[in-house]
């Protein structure tokens, strides 16, 4: 019965009363040994009494109690009343005015997107600060959970930091879109950015394969370097048309690392001919700044640069059933057709034109057969290794002959 | 979201399906004569349906170059001989096609020579359909590339045969119009794969 009040009384200091225990003890007593009230009806009139008594509205007492803390990964039903200490790892947009605040909440153990409602009436959350988000609500759209604050909840900033880790994952488990990542990935290759708004795009890789990364202006992150390792903290993934790639945004981190991680590839081998060589192959010139090829001299974002000489070819290879596009970049393309990047220029200086490098690569590829292997990207495979076909004709010969010939027989 | 599905560069677009260049053999490419075109407006692509049920917008064909002419009048236009295993290819290049001309131009027959484009057709007075390629790109090649090119149109045209039996539209269509003669195409096949065979 002491018990019981203990417990009553510490609740009512929670809440900022002070409450006699004498006096809990006695209506309790009277209660269940004068009465027979069972213990916890007991309470429950007991409690009632004094929220009363200190004009207490009953569901902030019983709810408070009553919403157990969570972690933001064990969030997987909806309508649950929890508690969350979390630190806020993004905020977004709003786009409609009932909704005061939105964005992304971390834990320990993941992520989770909150809606905090105009309604409730709470004050604003700051991004990179950490908070008890008490008696919040669970809710779920589409296989995807989240949480949202409502005039009942409480926001109660904590000091400590929030260590939120991203779940760390390989590259070839990437096979879900919208998921708060960590990545430790060899930046393979670095592209030309097509788009103003992307600061640099490429291909990451690690042990278990490549993914296509995209960096955004806006998060305003370091660049990073072709063949540098980093822990890439905090990125998202996303897929388009099947294919899945990650980006880096604001909140995400760029931690350089003192190791070579080997980068194993998923490579597809492909044979056929090639069929063209398209523009934008041959003695190219890329801008300095960003690494896009220059046309005419200008860089799409840059303008009017002094380029930097780059060697590469863009071809498209057929086998007569399908087309596959390849990417040819400077060793690969010098090994190739035997020209290296120096001899490429003065080829060009003294025809004064770039062209004739193009002449010479098209007059040794186009119309000839090729075995590629590389890594598959969108619709390109970026070749690691390319050799002419040379396997010996006999065998298909043979088994082809054996096809036509006995029926050949029949008739 | 603005999505480009490409990493780099534009290239063929997105969006847009490159024709895949088809294997004909001569004897083949010279009894086409259906014309089909995908769709009403006057940029839908036009195919040329050969016997064998191959719809081809583009063509690849390896042979040797044995004749060329300027045939152009005010400017240059030229036409080409390619002979395979089975028959004789006319090529020509024109202004627009101006780097497939000028290898033809500097190309002394005989040749070698590998030809990627289009196939185009010409009724004559008489009614007589005329195939002939448009060249989009013309190179030199090796002889091991000439017999590599035969064993791959082997292949792929005995595969097209084995389809002609079933109920692929492109298969149907080749059947009803030209009621395609497997067997001599058959025996076309082995005659161009004797003639690769190792000596």
């Amino acid at each position: 019965m002491s018990e019981i009040a203990t417990k009553i009384e510490a609740r009512f200091i929670e809440l900022g009363i002070k409450v006699q225990p004498d006096e809990i003890e006695t209506r309790l007593d009277q209660l269940i040994n004068k009465f027979k009230v069972p213990p916890e009806e007991a309470r429950r009139n007991v409690i009632n009494y004094f929220l009363k008594v200190h004009n207490i509205p009953r569901t902030e007492f019983f709810e408070k109690r009553e919403t157990p803390q969570v972690k933001a990964s064990e969030i997987k039903e909806d309508g649950k009343w929890v508690t969350l200490r979390a630190r806020v790892v993004q905020l977004w947009e709003t786009n409609h005015e009932s909704v005061s605040q939105v964005g992304l909440l971390g834990d320990e153990s993941g992520t989770i997107k909150f809606t905090k409602w105009t309604k409730a009436a709470l004050p604003q959350v700051e991004e990179g600060k950490s908070y008890l988000f008490k008696n919040i609500t669970t809710s779920e759209w589409q296989g995807q959970f989240s949480v949202k604050l409502n005039k009942t909840s409480e926001i109660v900033p904590i000091e400590d930091d929030i260590n939120i880790e991203t779940p760390r994952v390989a590259t070839s488990d990437i096979k879900e879109e919208g998921k708060w990542i960590t990545l430790r990935a060899k930046v393979v290759q670095l592209w030309e950015t097509n788009h103003e708004s992307m600061s640099q795009v490429g291909l990451l890789g690690d042990e278990s394969g490549t993914i296509k990364f995209t960096k955004w202006v806006k998060s305003e992150l370091p660049q990073v370097e072709e063949g540098k390792s980093y822990l890439f903290k905090n990125i998202t993934t996303s897929e388009y048309q099947g294919q899945f790639s990650v980006k880096l945004n604001k909140t995400s981190e760029i931690v350089p690392i003192n190791e070579d991680i080997e980068v194993g590839r998923s490579l597809v081998e492909y044979s056929g001919a090639i069929v063209d060589i398209q523009s934008g192959s041959g003695l190219i010139k890329r801008c300095p700044e960003c690494n896009r090829a220059l046309v005419k001299g200008a860089c799409g974002e840059h303008g009017k640069v002094d380029g930097i000489y780059d060697l590469r070819v863009k071809a498209v290879m057929d086998d007569g059933e399908k087309v596959q596009d390849i990417l040819l970049n400077r060793e690969v393309t010098e090994a190739l057709v035997g020209i290296t990047l120096e001899q490429a220029k003065d080829m060009a200086t003294e025809a004064l034109d770039q062209a004739v490098v193009l002449d010479v690569i098209k007059s040794k590829l186009v119309g000839r057969y090729f075995i590629v292997s590389g890594a598959k990207l969108d619709r390109f495979i970026l070749v690691d290794t390319i050799r002419q076909d040379t396997t010996p004709i006999e065998e298909g010969i043979m088994s082809l002959l054996a096809t036509a010939a006995p029926v050949a027989q029949e008739a | 979201m603005a999505e480009n599905g490409s990493g780099t560069g534009s290239g063929s677009g997105t969006g847009f399906a490159r024709e895949v260049a088809h294997r004909i053999f001569a004897a083949e490419f010279k009894d086409s004569n259906l014309q089909a075109k995908e769709g009403q407006d006057q940029y839908s692509p036009s195919y040329l349906i050969t016997p064998t049920g191959a719809k081809c917008n583009r063509v690849f064909i390896v042979g040797t170059l044995t004749e060329k002419d300027d045939v152009g009048t005010a400017a240059e236009f030229w036409r080409g001989r390619i002979v395979d295993p089975t028959g004789a290819f006319f090529v020509t290049a024109g202004q627009y096609q101006p780097e497939a001309a000028q290898v033809l131009a500097k190309t002394t027959p005989p040749e070698f020579i590998a030809v990627i484009g289009k196939p185009t057709t010409y009724t004559t007075k008489e009614g007589n359909v005329l195939t002939s390629i448009r060249a989009e790109s013309m190179q030199i090649v090796d002889a091991a590339t000439r017999d590599r090119w035969v064993v791959d149109c082997a292949k792929l045209t005995m595969a097209r045969l084995e389809k002609l039996k079933g109920d692929n539209p492109d298969a149907v269509k080749a059947r009803e119009h030209y009621s395609t003669d497997v067997e001599s195409y058959r025996q076309m096949v082995q005659q161009a794969l004797e003639s690769v065979r190792a000596l």
